[in-house]
């Protein structure tokens, strides 16, 4: 089934990671889908193109990035967003997804997911980038939910309401990143459910699932180990409100074998089922 | 002539996890002494409060933080277990933590020969020294061996040894983003008539860096993948090949003669010229003795994939 950009449920897909480059490449084992971290493969000529060329031939992808900064206040990257354009055709992507955040200003960049004030006035000026970027790349731009620590005071709205009032003024696709979800809900003290029902689901292209590192007094989003119960259950509902949609595992540090990575992503089958 | 290949996919994956700091805390070094400009905390716009909060995440952790009393408090809220300024700090641990990550991936033996606190003081010179001022982390750690050489940072056992194996390492950096030629192949070869090879010109593989050091780094860089634990090495002239054919990156150690002879070929001197460079270095042998060994090791430059083309 499509939703309503016309983009296909891929399944249940995995992150490509350069430690399982050459079993992906010599095995081929059967996965549903790739995401692709878009920014290690721009700014190079070089090696990461020619694992990346394998996989694109071989499997459906996505590409994912995290420096396109849309909610920043310095003018967007057009360069940026010439090479994105370029890697998605390079690649046949089936979408590109980014992050709802910004990462610098005034020329410096941090490299972090960094959270915005949720204002009339940001909302105002993120929906002329997204529609700027979506006209760039001739493409609904999806946007994801990110894992915040902090939130501004003077904020007008929260981040579901923000999320949902942007895709619908700059008609954008959004990435549902539960994990995300269920860590700031902890961070900000919110219920997650309250998140799940103000999503608008006709707009979600893709959901995320990934482990993360719950220090008690907070939760970080490190993409560490196995995805927690809590946050599965949040998966199966989205995934039903969604009615049925691509899933994928991220999993970023300490990362297990390809085979290993691969069964704790295909878990989801269990849920997504259930709620099916 | 051995070489020796490089396992390495991408020197630093970038992710959109959070690093969590906790699993590599600050070690306590300071960082170097910048000066951060303090935005106006009444500033109550978007870009206002993205410069505030820019400024507070990249202040260094040996720092204080530039707010002043209550200005957290009054910019972001509480959460139901931490107060503002600790909810920022998650922030400014996880800037360092990626970037030194970042380092450390783009430099492992330069941190295994350093140990990790040398190590990472010294990172956390380089980024209050270097903000980041673009979108790929790529080509952060490209200012590495320039900090070294500057003097900067903190005080280490050999900075020259550590300056050579640092550029060896960034040069394995750069030929994996450098994009592809086509080696030279037989068939490419064996259009030049004999009667012009000496003044054939060829084209340098465009993903080859030929370095020379005040130090042997290549066999400490060689040691420490074999998992051999070797000493810091005494000054002794060396020079090494980095190059990429296909996927595969490899490291080929070179004779000062080899050195020379590579080094006027890659320069676009004539193949008479370079070779001629390398016959001061073996004094002693005949005539014939030296014209088989640079022909030896022009056949290994060819077949290793070390040029691309005649011209």
């Amino acid at each position: 089934m499509s939703n309503r950009f016309g983009l296909p449920d891929l399944g249940v897909g995995i992150g490509l990671r350069t430690v399982h480059y050459g079993h992906i490449v010599d095995a081929e084992p059967q996965v549903d889908w790739f995401e692709i971290l878009s920014d290690n493969y721009m700014h190079t000529a070089g090696r990461p193109l020619h694992f990346l060329d394998a996989v694109a031939a071989r499997y459906p992808v996505a590409l994912h990035g995290v420096a396109l900064s849309i909610g920043s206040t310095d003018p967007i990257d057009r360069a940026y967003l010439g090479e994105l354009r370029a890697l998605r055709d390079r690649t046949r992507a089936r979408w590109v997804s980014d992050h709802l955040c910004w990462t610098g200003v005034a020329g410096r960049n941090t490299h972090d997911l960094l959270p915005l004030p949720y204002t009339e006035d940001t909302l105002r000026h993120v929906v002329d980038r997204v529609r700027f970027v979506q006209d760039f790349l001739g493409a609904p731009l999806a946007l994801e939910n990110p894992s915040t620590y902090v939130e501004f005071a003077g904020a007008s709205m929260r981040e579901w309401e923000f999320l949902a009032r942007l895709a619908e003024a700059a008609d954008c696709a959004i990435l549902l990143d539960v994990n995300n979800v269920f860590v700031s809900a902890r961070n900000h003290g919110f219920d997650p459910r309250t998140y799940l029902d103000a999503v608008p689901y006709d707009r979600v292209v893709q959901l995320h699932v990934a482990g993360h590192t719950d220090h008690g007094t907070h939760i970080i989003d490190s993409h560490i180990g196995p995805v927690v119960d809590g946050v599965w259950q949040l998966l199966g509902e989205a995934w039903r409100r969604a009615g049925g949609v691509s899933v994928l595992l991220e999993w970023d540090a300490e990362i297990p074998s390809f085979e290993d990575t691969h069964a704790e992503a295909l878990r989801a089958r269990r849920f997504i089922g259930a709620a099916a | 002539m051995s070489r020796q290949i490089v396992d390495q996919g991408i020197p630093h994956e970038r992710a959109s996890a959070t690093p969590d700091a906790a699993r590599r805390p600050a070690r306590g070094g300071a960082a170097a002494h910048v000066h951060v400009e303090h935005p106006d905390p009444g500033d109550l716009t978007l870009r206002g409060r993205q410069r505030w909060f820019a400024t507070a995440v990249m202040t260094p952790e040996s720092d204080p933080s530039p707010a002043g009393p209550g200005e957290v408090e009054r910019i972001l809220t509480p959460g139901p277990r931490l107060g503002a300024t600790e909810r920022l700090e998650i922030y400014r641990r996880g800037y360092h933590a990626r970037l030194v990550e970042c380092l450390a991936d783009d430099y492992p033996v330069l941190r295994h020969a350093l140990g990790e606190d040398a190590f990472d003081e010294l990172c956390r010179v380089y980024i209050a020294t270097y903000p980041s001022d673009g979108p790929s982390l790529n080509y952060y750690g490209r200012r590495m061996a320039a900090l070294l050489r500057s003097g900067a940072g903190p005080a280490l056992p050999s900075r020259g040894f550590a300056a050579d194996l640092t550029t060896l390492e960034w040069a394995m950096v750069e030929v994996i983003h450098a994009p592809a030629s086509a080696p030279l192949t037989p068939e490419g070869l064996a259009e030049v008539p004999a009667e012009a090879w000496p003044g054939v010109r060829l084209v340098a593989n465009t993903a080859a860096r030929l370095l020379r050091f005040e130090y042997p780094v290549n066999r400490y860089f060689q040691a420490f993948r074999g998992g051999e634990a070797a000493p810091l090495p005494e000054a002794t002239a060396s020079a090494t090949v980095v190059y990429r054919s296909g996927p595969t990156l490899w490291r080929m150690d070179l004779t000062p003669p080899m050195h020379d002879a590579l080094a006027g070929l890659v320069a676009g001197e004539t193949l008479e010229e370079a070779l001629s460079h390398a016959e001061a270095g073996l004094a002693g042998l005949s005539e014939d003795e030296v014209g088989q060994r640079v022909m030896s090791w022009f056949q290994e430059w060819v077949s290793s994939g070390l040029f691309s083309g005649v011209r």
